[in-house]
């Protein structure tokens, strides 16, 4: 197995992971929410967590979904110029796209983690042992995820139609 | 020159073909370091557009519609609008209107929509003798109303827009009439081109199906009950309904239909977090963007602009409707919701219309807006589920375009038709 492979290999995990846990966060989300209405209604005890846990876990789902939402190429583009201009000026436009995604991703690493250090003192009101810089570390780390898929996207190609990414698709077209 | 650079750039970096999250970050980047604006300010901005509580109904919405249309709720759908009119001249089409009309009572996305209805309405109109062209232009027409009909995320996302100030109830009662007339004209062009071509009358529903296929469906409609009544009611939040709809959604496609494996949710939860995902990254970095545009006055600048056009209302609604229709060709519907609604708010203002009925337009014009080339997704799904080619879809979709205009008109300038429902619950 070449470099190449190798790393191409190590992205499939990094995606998988990353979609994993999005997806768990999200079901959680789905029955912890419920859960708080039927404290709330049936057994007449309200619970208060529910709500802060949700958007703790929306913001990680969010952002590392967001990163492996740009592995597989979802994100939403303007492609009518890219798409009437020729072979030549299409891959120009295409490095100074990646240009502009590892800006955007260097921004995330360093101000996510600026966010973090400002905020590590202080803890969310329902979780007084859960530091903020917990909840915006998702940011920072979707930042370095998408530098590694961009790092994958130059190096070793976009990925084949039998990655993992696709393996939604077959349902969708039923 | 300051407004200029956060507008120019992001126009510039969309033109390039960067995804229009990145293009949102990079536009308020630039103009803060221009403005010499803290870097910090568009970070905590962009953090705090993806940790509001009722963000969460977006993917609770999305997974619930899911739920339902791969369990099976597409066909029994169907089976309920093959009742009602299924039996007179160009029955199927109709079924297929109708159809897109409850469905979008569940789902709220016309691409969904699409998907769901399409793969089981096109095979069946095209078997029945309908051109497949015809079949697909009904099914992705049917869908726009799906974006109207609550519950609709498009409508979560414009509360959020517009920095939570509108109510997602409001919105949600708003779009039921807008949506029925949408479907309305709709099923008028579909009379008239099936009557003048003579397209087959469907087989009516034998009398003892009926209630089979009434409970059947009662099972699935049983979601939007679910949501606007607990809505309405104040038992839930929006976000809180959709959260147990999708629980709601889960138990009906899998205990009580059956249809759905359990070995699908993965890829189901897949795709929906690489939808939702795409959809929050744009929220945060529009949220940046919406500041900057704040601190610039663009709106301010963008309302002195429209006055010195016109300072009558209907004038302006026409201009916007042409706007919104040119930008919708070009652009998604979620992106241009996040852009255009902070620059419009203040403007819609001046000019003392109500923001719920303005969000119908917005939603109703961007809806259109999907089905136009040559960027639409709906139209480009549609394409595909009816196996034909982009041309031959647009070529015939000129009537249906009237169609949809004149429901955009209405909804534009009869305000009452957005208005009168929410009114009536307050």
């Amino acid at each position: 197995m070449t470099a190449k492979q190798r790393y191409a290999r190590a992205m499939d995990w990094l995606y998988i992971a990353c979609i994993g846990v999005s997806g768990l966060a999200l079901v959680a989300i789905t029955f912890m929410i419920p859960t708080g209405v039927f404290m709330r209604y049936v057994m007449n005890d309200p619970l208060s967590w529910p709500e802060p846990a949700s958007v703790v876990l929306m913001v990680m789902f969010s952002f590392i979904g967001g990163a492996a939402a740009f592995r597989a190429n979802v994100h939403v583009a303007v492609m009518a110029l890219k798409n009437a201009v020729g072979p030549g000026m299409r891959r120009r436009m295409n490095l100074a796209v990646y240009a502009c995604v590892t800006a955007v991703a260097l921004f995330m690493i360093y101000y996510g983690i600026q966010l973090c250090i400002i905020t590590h003192r202080s803890t969310v009101a329902e979780f007084p042992d859960l530091s903020q810089a917990v909840v915006y570390s998702p940011i920072p780390i979707a930042g370095v995820f998408t530098l590694l898929f961009l790092i994958e996207r130059l190096w070793v190609g976009e990925p084949p139609k039998t990655s993992i990414m696709f393996a939604d698709q077959a349902t969708e077209a039923s | 020159m300051e407004a200029w650079i956060l507008l120019g750039t992001f126009i510039g970096l969309c033109a390039l073909s960067v995804p229009i999250a990145y293009s949102l970050g990079l536009a308020a980047i630039a103009a803060a370091l221009w403005t010499d604006i803290p870097l910090e300010a568009i970070m905590l901005k962009m953090s705090d557009g993806t940790d509001d509580f009722a963000l969460l109904a977006i993917p609770f919405f999305v997974l619930a519609g899911g739920i339902m249309a791969e369990g099976g709720m597409a066909l029994r759908l169907v089976n309920l609008a093959r009742v009602f009119v299924g039996f007179i001249r160009g029955g199927l089409a109709l079924v297929n209107v109708l159809a897109s009309t409850l469905f979008g009572a569940i789902s709220g996305s016309s691409v969904a929509d699409t998907a769901s209805i399409g793969s089981v309405m096109i095979p069946q109109m095209v078997r029945a003798g309908f051109p497949r062209v015809f079949a697909t232009n009904v099914t992705i027409c049917g869908s726009v109303q799906a974006l109207l009909i609550p519950p609709s995320h498009n409508a979560v996302i414009y509360s959020l827009a517009a920095g939570g100030t509108i109510s997602i109830t409001s919105l949600f009662l708003a779009g039921i009439i807008p949506g029925l007339i949408f479907g309305g004209c709709l099923i008028g062009l579909v009379l008239l081109i099936s009557h003048r071509r003579g397209y087959p009358k469907g087989e009516p529903v034998k009398l003892r199906e009926i209630p089979r296929v009434v409970i059947d469906a009662l099972w699935g409609l049983g979601t939007i009950i679910i949501i606007m009544g607990g809505i309405l009611s104040g038992v839930f939040t929006p976000t809180e309904s959709a959260a147990v709809a999708c629980v709601y959604a889960f138990l009906v496609t899998f205990f009580v239909y059956g249809d759905y494996k359990m070995r699908e949710l993965p890829k189901l939860v897949h795709r929906v977090v690489k939808t939702v995902t795409m959809v929050m990254m744009l929220i945060g970095f529009s949220v940046a963007f919406g500041y900057m545009m704040a601190l610039l006055q663009v709106p301010a600048k963008v309302t002195a602009l429209f006055l010195s056009v016109s300072d009558n209302k209907y004038v302006f609604l026409f201009l916007v409707n042409i706007l919104l229709l040119i930008l919708g060709t070009f652009m998604d519907l979620a992106p241009l919701l996040l852009i255009c609604t902070p620059i419009f708010l203040p403007v819609i203002a001046k000019f003392g219309i109500d923001p719920v009925h303005f969000g119908m337009i917005m939603i109703l014009n961007l809806g259109i807006g999907l089905i136009t080339p040559p960027v639409g997704a709906t139209l480009f799904v549609g394409c595909a589920v009816g196996k034909v080619t982009m041309e031959e879809v647009v070529k015939e979709l000129w009537p249906f375009y009237l169609a949809m205009l004149c429901a955009l008109a209405l909804v534009t300038y009869i305000p009452a038709l957005s208005l009168w429902i929410p009114g009536m619950m307050k």
